[in-house]
């Protein structure tokens, strides 16, 4: 069995705690406009590489002197719950092996659940706390994401829900009340949220790939954030910077 | 002392004393120096040849015309020892030109001929040197070896300076002391040679008194024209010139003061080659005397910055890979970071200077404190970089090399990074230079070079198929003959330099308990000896055996296409190129290549270790290539792993530039992998880190991220067991677009004309270095492989 990935390395401690080995699978099932790696979009053009399973493990094991910190193997994307199957079998297999495993993910896969006794850590997407516009921008709805949020906290996994901080899309005062609304729901025992400010890193591979970047005026402020990121912490929930 | 400066002063003064320095368009000290030994040689005719040494010495610290600059705080200098002829900060410099600096008298052409120094009075000295036994049993040497050094299958020197001197004791007891030790061995020895010789070392240590009561008598002369506070201040330096080094230092004003004439007369004995001396850890070294006085941080800084300008020469600071460390360990793993280690920092940072260079010697306990002091090197842009030393490691390193518990924590680093224990070990640092892939490159086309078609040294070789299914074997078989050939001449090298012994040094490195000159080669006169041998080529060679293998395993019928292929630098066979380019490469935590790696590392330390030098002691394997990666790359043809030919080798045990390109984590794994255990002589490793990676707010948690994320995963990773963990880098934290932004508009960038980088052991200021040197720097920044 075997993934398809589009770039791997280390990164620490933005990808689940300290030093991980990073593997970016190919394809997502989401469009949203902002995307930083556009090339893992789509599953089967571009440049992309496969690795087998085991060479996956293999990998890992004689990287292990490199998981500092609490560090271990972060599987992200696109969207790492595309490709389930062999996903499924590396998480355990790792996990079995005493490895850390965290995954990256929209949230959106129905089926996220089924890693979840091999996770130590998961990180979401939370893009929008309302389906329809959620749905509007990245042509997926949120229902299934705000679930496996749900679900994952109650599991005890070390959780992590990210949002995209993004001028004219989420950052709004009433934005941050229905964020603020959903989140309280959560299990709060082990969650923690990060708001991200809307970058552009990724915008000149948008070009590469042939791409056309349509996002303008996007950029929110320090402030924003740090309001976003008050009003969280005064619901009683954890903020991080990562 | 210190009631007369406060340390803006004290500051003030060290930078204008700096930018005076950096004026000089002139060294002829060292010309003069020379002139004054020629003109002596009738006078020393039928003496020793050490107690010749020591003779003219003292001519020259007798002769030599001295000053003290209005700016000084402290008297001496080390202009009048070296020239202006540095190969990697003239800019002259081309990798195509270059030949090594196997004319000693070469150094003559350096000198511009002025009203002053006419060309006939530079010949004469010039035909004088010519004419020595040194020259002429060097030049000999040389002219027997040159099929193999010309196109650099090795490459032999004679080393001079790269020793680190004891000075502890001069600085305690005093000079004296040590003359009155001398006085009591030769009263009771009986071996006459002994006896000379310890005349010769007494001779020429009371050479630092001589100097000193001449700068005394200069400082008398200005304090008569002088007023006010320097009336006092040149007062204060008589009187301590007249007390050291000739009694103990009893303040750290004395100890820096006498610290530098002994410096000086060391110099001036090696004058114009006196390269990479070092101090070793001056931290220790000053800390007693800081503490006599209790003398602040702030205080002893603006004093240490004296001392480090003292190390600068001329406009281009040509007194190069000067070494300086501070912390480190003991023997019990207990932390020597003192107060001193710091005050040397701040004068450091404070003054960015060209030269000395500093290493931070570091252990698993090493305090935080240093880490986050450290911050401010690595991220302030055109600041200098510490290299950093694993003392963990290079403990055991040296515990292989039987060297004694109580020398441990006095090792210290010659030159760029090779570890010898100060006072002690004699290591010939440079002696030897042996070029792996220029050797492949002969075993694949029968003993001619493929880059002049030349005959080098004629081998049988088989068909292509047979060739390479056999490449190891006879690789290293060729490996082990051209090594025999290398230590031989390496050792005649040892020998022409014998020819001018080195009384002053040898007094502080075991001569005045032994009784013989340090250079001797028939008798041992420090307790460590032996030669070094920089290895090249670690990764070029690991992935050309990869590339061989697989294009046996693939498509065997290629094999006299690959040898065609070489011969042709590819050129005709891009299919084939790419074919060999995409075979598993070092530096990407892939098994096959970094085991390879690993292997060829071990085998040819231990071939270059089992060899002999003038003394019996074994060659030292040092896997560093201070620059010659490149001017060693240029006579290397095509190689089988796709490098094509006159393209640099790898720096050091690095990977190939643009050949790593997952990241920092998987080049650290493929690192590790690697024998440290068997590279007594030191290796050379270099990180190009983006600072973007490191976020932290304040200079301070910049550097503990950075000890977090690079040293302690390097150093101190607990994955590496029992084995030896890696134990020196270096790191230049920028990208190519600043340093290409800093080279379009040098004003901008640093208007100070400084711009400090690092290369190799050594720092160097970026916009003093020829262009060739630059656009390595640049290129070997290789961002890819350093991803985190």
């Amino acid at each position: 069995m075997e993934l398809k990935i589009f770039g791997k390395g280390f990164n620490f401690s933005q990808d689940g705690p300290g030093n991980r080995l990073v593997y970016h699978l190919k394809g997502c099932n989401m469009r949203c406009p902002w995307c930083s790696n556009p090339e893992g979009m789509r599953v089967n053009e571009g440049e992309f590489s496969t690795l087998s399973v085991e060479e996956v493990i293999n990998e890992a094991l004689i990287s292990i002197p490199m998981f500092f910190e609490n560090g271990g193997v972060t599987f992200t994307g696109g969207e790492a719950t595309l490709q389930l199957e062999p996903l499924l079998l590396l998480v355990k297999e790792l996990s079995k092996k005493g490895i850390s495993v965290a995954i990256e993910t929209n949230g959106t896969s129905p089926k996220l659940p089924e890693l979840f006794p091999f996770l130590k850590h998961l990180i979401i997407d939370l893009k929008h706390p309302n389906s329809t516009t959620h749905k509007a921008v990245t042509g997926v709805a949120n229902e299934v994401i705000k679930q496996n949020i749900l679900s994952a906290a109650e599991n005890g996994l070390d959780l992590l829900v990210r949002i995209p901080l993004i001028n004219g899309f989420n950052a709004s005062k009433d934005n941050l009340k229905e964020f603020v609304e959903f989140l309280k729901s959560v299990n709060r025992n082990n969650l923690k949220v990060e708001i991200l400010k809307y970058h552009e890193y990724g915008k000149d591979k948008w070009q590469k790939c042939g791409l056309e970047y349509t996002m303008k005026d996007a950029f929110v402020t320090e402030q924003q954030r740090l309001d976003f990121e008050t009003e969280i912490k005064n619901a009683g929930i954890t903020v991080v910077r990562t | 002392m210190y009631n007369l400066f406060s340390a803006e002063k004290v500051t003030k003064k060290a930078k204008a004393l700096f930018k005076e320095e950096r004026a000089k368009m002139r060294v002829d000290g060292w010309f003069l120096a020379r002139e004054i030994v020629a003109g002596k040689q009738e006078e020393l005719k039928g003496l020793s040849k050490e107690m010749r040494a020591a003779k003219e010495l003292e001519a020259i610290v007798t002769e030599l015309p001295l000053t003290i600059s209005d700016n000084a705080v402290f008297a001496g200098s080390q202009s009048d020892a070296f020239a202006r002829s540095y190969a990697l900060i003239n800019p002259t410099f081309k990798v195509e030109t270059f030949s090594g600096y196997c004319d000693p008298t070469a150094v003559y052409n350096d000198i511009e001929p002025n009203e002053e120094f006419t060309v006939e009075r530079i010949n004469k000295v010039r035909e004088f040197s010519k004419n020595t036994a040194y020259v002429k049993a060097l030049t000999e040497v040389y002219a027997n070896y040159e099929n193999y050094t010309e196109e650099v299958a090795f490459f032999i020197e004679q080393v001079t300076g790269h020793i680190i001197p004891d000075f502890r004791p001069a600085l305690k007891y005093g000079v004296s002391k040590i003359m009155e030790t001398l006085d009591k061995n030769i009263a009771e020895t009986d071996d006459e040679y002994k006896k000379d010789n310890f005349k010769s070392i007494k001779l020429a240590l009371n050479c630092a008194v001589v100097l000193a009561n001449r700068y005394a008598d200069i400082a008398a002369e200005k304090a008569k024209a002088a007023e006010g506070e320097r009336k006092a201040e040149l007062t204060h330096l008589e009187k301590t010139l007249r007390k050291v080094p000739f009694s103990p230092a009893e303040s750290l004003f004395e100890a820096i003061q006498s610290y530098m004439l002994l410096w000086e007369v060391m110099c001036l004995e090696q004058a114009p080659n006196p390269f990479a001396f070092s101090v070793g850890n001056a931290d220790r070294v000053f800390e007693p005397y800081r503490a006599m006085d209790n003398m602040s941080r702030e205080d002893a800084a603006s004093l240490l910055k004296h001392f480090l300008v003292f190390f600068n020469v001329g406009d281009r600071s040509w007194a190069i890979s000067q070494n300086l460390l501070v912390s480190g360990r003991d023997v019990e793993g207990n932390d020597l970071t003192n107060l001193t280690s710091y005050a040397l920092m701040d004068a450091y940072f404070d003054m960015n200077l060209p030269q000395p260079i500093l290493s931070v010697k570091l252990h698993k306990n090493s305090p935080d404190q240093l880490y986050s002091e450290l911050g401010r090197f690595f991220f302030s842009p055109g600041v200098l970089t510490p290299s950093l030393f694993n003392d963990d490691s290079v403990f055991e390193l040296l515990r292989a090399r039987n060297v004694a518990e109580s020398d441990l924590a006095d090792y210290s680093v010659a030159g760029c990074q090779e570890p010898l224990i100060m006072g002690k070990d004699n290591g010939n640092t440079t002696n030897s230079w042996l070029n792996c892939p220029k050797i492949l490159e002969l075993c694949l086309n029968g003993g001619y070079s493929m880059i002049t078609g030349k005959e080098i040294e004629k081998q049988e070789t088989p068909d292509a198929l047979t060739l390479l299914k056999n490449i190891r074997e006879i690789f290293y078989s060729t490996l082990e003959r051209y090594v025999d050939k290398m230590c031989d001449a390496a050792n005649g090298a040892s020998k022409a330099v014998s020819e001018l012994p080195v009384p002053f040094l040898s007094g502080f490195m075991g001569g005045v308990e032994s009784g013989y000159d340090m250079r001797d080669t028939q008798n041992q006169g420090t307790p460590y000896n032996g030669s070094g041998c920089l290895i090249h080529g670690l990764s070029v060679m690991a992935d050309s055996f990869v590339a061989i293998d697989k294009l046996l395993a693939e498509r065997p019928e290629d094999a006299e296409n690959l040898i065609s292929a070489l011969k042709a630098n590819f050129e005709g066979y891009e299919e084939l190129h790419q074919f060999l380019k995409s075979a598993p490469k070092f530096g990407n935590n892939i098994p096959v290549a970094d085991n390879e790696a690993a292997e060829i590392a071990e085998k040819v330390s231990d071939i270059v270790s089992s060899h002999k030098n003038y003394l019996g002691n074994p060659f030292r394997a040092d896997w560093a290539s201070p620059t010659t990666h490149l001017t060693y790359g240029y006579w290397v043809g095509a190689t089988p792993d796709g490098r094509v030919a006159r393209e640099q080798l790898n720096y050091g045990v690095d990977p190939l530039y643009g050949e790593a390109g997952g990241g920092m984590g998987f080049r650290m794994l493929s690192n590790m992998r690697l024998p440290f255990h068997k590279m007594g002589g030191g290796y050379a490793s270099h990180l190009g880190i983006d600072p973007k990676y490191f976020t932290a707010e304040t200079l301070e948690g910049k550097g503990l991220d950075f000890s977090k994320r690079v040293i302690k995963p390097l150093f101190f990773n607990e994955a590496m067991g029992d084995r030896v963990a890696p134990f020196y880098l270096y790191v230049n934290v920028t990208t190519p677009e600043t340093l290409r932004k800093v080279l379009a508009d040098p004003k901008k960038y640093a208007p100070s004309g400084v711009y400090i980088m690092r290369i190799h052991g050594t720092f160097v200021n970026f916009l003093d270095l020829s262009p060739e040197i630059q656009q390595d720097i640049i290129k070997r920044l290789d961002p890819a492989s350093t991803t985190m």
